[in-house]
């Protein structure tokens, strides 16, 4: 009897945890079906190529809003991961408990801050000197939402090298930072690639910090200048109370996830080929 | 990483090309944004040397930029106060561009008549004292509609918005209760339970999306979403319909006596045929540009808005500015220097 109802039980918990599953897996597939439902509709080949038109008016592209996102998601990541690696190796393997559990701390605060505040930061330290918007201060804003999620990836899959393999390489006479760069990193390479690449993706759809840092272009617009990009033209897009204008929006919310789906698997390639990955 | 660096490479390449136009950012009021786009696209076809890139971010929003020097000029449906000029590193002139109206647009299910609002009512509701669609005093001025007996849904704009400055401009003239209560400015704390709309593309979007609401944005962003918008008892007491002609009847008076500064209001103008939510709007041009390309750019864009350019108000639901203020304003362009 009473094994009856252990299995009952077993059961019944297994069937609930599998629909929590199913249910979180579920959510981005819904999302996903549902751009891809609405977008897939509105993409043609206008749509990559030309430069919007003006308010209300039906037709036109996104070109320049598609290569103003990869220009200033790109410059945040040269600026933000390089910043949050090295800041994420310190914590990791130079833990000297105060100052270090500062950093930690900080890191998260700032992972906590609302990002239109981040873009107020960038208005006031970027644009206001610089006297004009540009794609570079949309970058630094970005740039400051990337460092902690970086940093904080770096350390946890640093963390989780085991130690045996450090103490090794040390035993046969490596330095400290060589056995980082040669023994720790790659073997926590995956995980702080795929931390890279979370971060990346997160930053890549914010619209907020970059509503009054790149601003917006219906032209071309260059590094130093004011810049279209996918996040702020879906939410005016969105926010429009024209038809064509929302057509639009599905499609460039389409554009945004193929381009971080596209980013991450060309990441994951370059991966697999380049470093080949001790095992702990 | 790598696919960035290329990204950037590229993007970078082609930021180049296009790098010999003379560029010209400018921001603010979402009121004229559509013809602005639309001129700024049409000039650059004339002229593809010149790139004048503008965003509709509000007129409260364009103001701040032009005080904090981000933005080559502004634009806003409001006249610059003497404060906000004396906040300006570099004085700017008033250059109106077109005339336009705030209209009452509204969503009730089942109505699609054409809805008459006398002004004293228009700001009850907004004062929160109309609360019902099928309230006495509506469906007195509007004989033979079936109204539900609904809530009504009042929406109003969040951002700094100078359609927001010309709506309560006209109801502090029309209602002493409104101006001691709420007062006459770009965003102001509204005394009834409101819902907050961005741009007046936001408000229009969310009047087109809420059953039984109401809104006030300018006249273009009604007819182009085919809502319904109220015609409006004037300072005369005929009832007006938000038009073109409605628009120019009330910017006579205005026109000759236009001040030397263009600051003017012509909200509840008095005469048969004006419509009492009119307003000028405004270009604010720096009066002086350091830089000689960009000067020879905006001025060249100037002339041309003021002659060839008027001739797209139309289309785009727009009035044309009267001749004698377009004379005035070629004078003060040559004050740009």
């Amino acid at each position: 009897m009473r094994l009856r109802w252990r299995k009952f039980v077993n059961a019944a918990m297994l069937s609930a945890s599998g629909v929590c599953a199913v249910i979180a897996v579920s959510a981005l597939f819904v999302i996903l079906a549902f751009l891809v439902y609405n977008g897939s509709k509105s993409l043609d080949w206008n749509f990559f190529t030309q430069l919007p038109k003006a308010t209300g008016e039906a037709g036109g592209g996104m070109a320049n809003a598609i290569v103003g996102s990869l220009e200033i998601v790109g410059m945040a990541s040269l600026m933000g991961i390089p910043i949050g690696f090295i800041a994420g190796v310190y914590l990791s393997e130079f833990d000297d408990k105060h100052f270090a559990s500062l950093v930690r701390y900080t890191a998260d605060l700032l992972n906590g801050v609302p990002s239109i505040i981040v873009g107020v930061l960038a208005w006031t330290l970027v644009v206001l000197p610089m006297r004009h918007f540009s794609a570079f201060s949309g970058a630094v804003a970005l740039a400051v939402m990337l460092i902690p999620i970086v940093t904080r990836q770096t350390e946890q899959f640093l963390r989780e090298v085991p130690m045996a393999l450090r103490e090794g390489s040390l035993a046969l006479g490596a330095s400290k930072w060589k056995m980082i760069a040669t023994v720790a990193v790659p073997a926590g390479s995956k995980g702080i690639l795929t931390g890279m690449i979370l971060g990346v993706a997160r930053i890549a759809g914010e619209s907020a910090p970059l509503l009054f840092t790149a601003f917006n272009n219906q032209f071309w617009g260059g590094i130093n200048e004011p810049s279209a990009s996918l996040p702020v033209m879906i939410y005016y897009r969105a926010i429009s109370p024209y038809d064509d204008w929302h057509r639009q929006a599905w499609a460039a919310g389409l554009a945004l996830i193929a381009l971080v789906l596209l980013a991450n698997i060309a990441a994951r390639m370059v991966l697999a080929r380049g470093i080949s990955v001790p095992r702990g | 990483m790598k696919s960035f660096s290329w990204a950037v490479c590229v993007a970078v390449g082609l930021g180049a090309t296009a790098a010999q136009a003379q560029k010209i950012n400018a921001a603010g009021a979402t009121f004229p944004a559509p013809i602005y786009q639309k001129w700024f696209g049409e000039y650059h076809t004339l002229h593809s040397g010149v790139e004048i890139n503008y965003q509709g971010v509000g007129s409260g929003a364009g103001v701040n930029q032009l005080t904090g020097g981000t933005v080559d000029f502004a634009a806003s449906d409001f006249p610059l106060t003497d404060e906000q000029i004396s906040k300006l590193k570099v004085k700017a002139l008033h250059f109106p561009t077109v005339m336009g109206a705030v209209v009452l647009t509204y969503n009730i299910p089942n109505v699609s008549t054409e809805l008459k609002l006398s002004s004293d009512v228009v700001a009850d509701i907004y004062l929160g004292k109309i609360t019902k669609w099928s309230d006495a005093r509506i469906t007195k001025d509007n004989p033979g509609v079936k109204f539900p007996n609904d809530d009504i849904v009042v929406i109003r704009r969040t951002d700094g918005s100078g359609t927001t400055f010309v709506f309560t401009d006209f109801l502090s003239k029309v209602s002493p209760e409104w101006k001691m209560k709420v007062g006459n400015s770009a965003s102001v704390s509204w005394p009834g339970q409101t819902l907050g709309g961005n741009g007046n593309a936001g408000v229009t979007g969310l009047v087109k999306q809420t059953p039984d609401s109401i809104g006030y944005v300018e006249l273009g962003y009604a007819r182009q979403n085919k809502l319904p918008y109220a015609t409006i008892k004037n300072a005369s007491g005929n009832w007006v319909k938000p038009t073109l002609d409605s628009v120019t009847a009330a910017a006579a008076g205005a026109a000759n006596t236009m001040p030397a500064d263009f600051r003017v209001s012509i909200t509840n103008e008095k005469g048969k045929d004006a419509y009492p939510i009119s307003t000028f709007t405004y270009m604010l041009i720096p009066a002086q540009l350091a830089d000689a390309a960009k000067l020879k750019a905006t001025k060249g864009f100037l002339q041309w808005m003021l002659t060839d350019g008027q001739k797209d108000c139309a289309s785009l639901d727009y009035a044309p500015l009267p001749k004698e203020v377009v004379a005035k304003e070629m004078k003060q362009l040559a004050l740009i220097k």
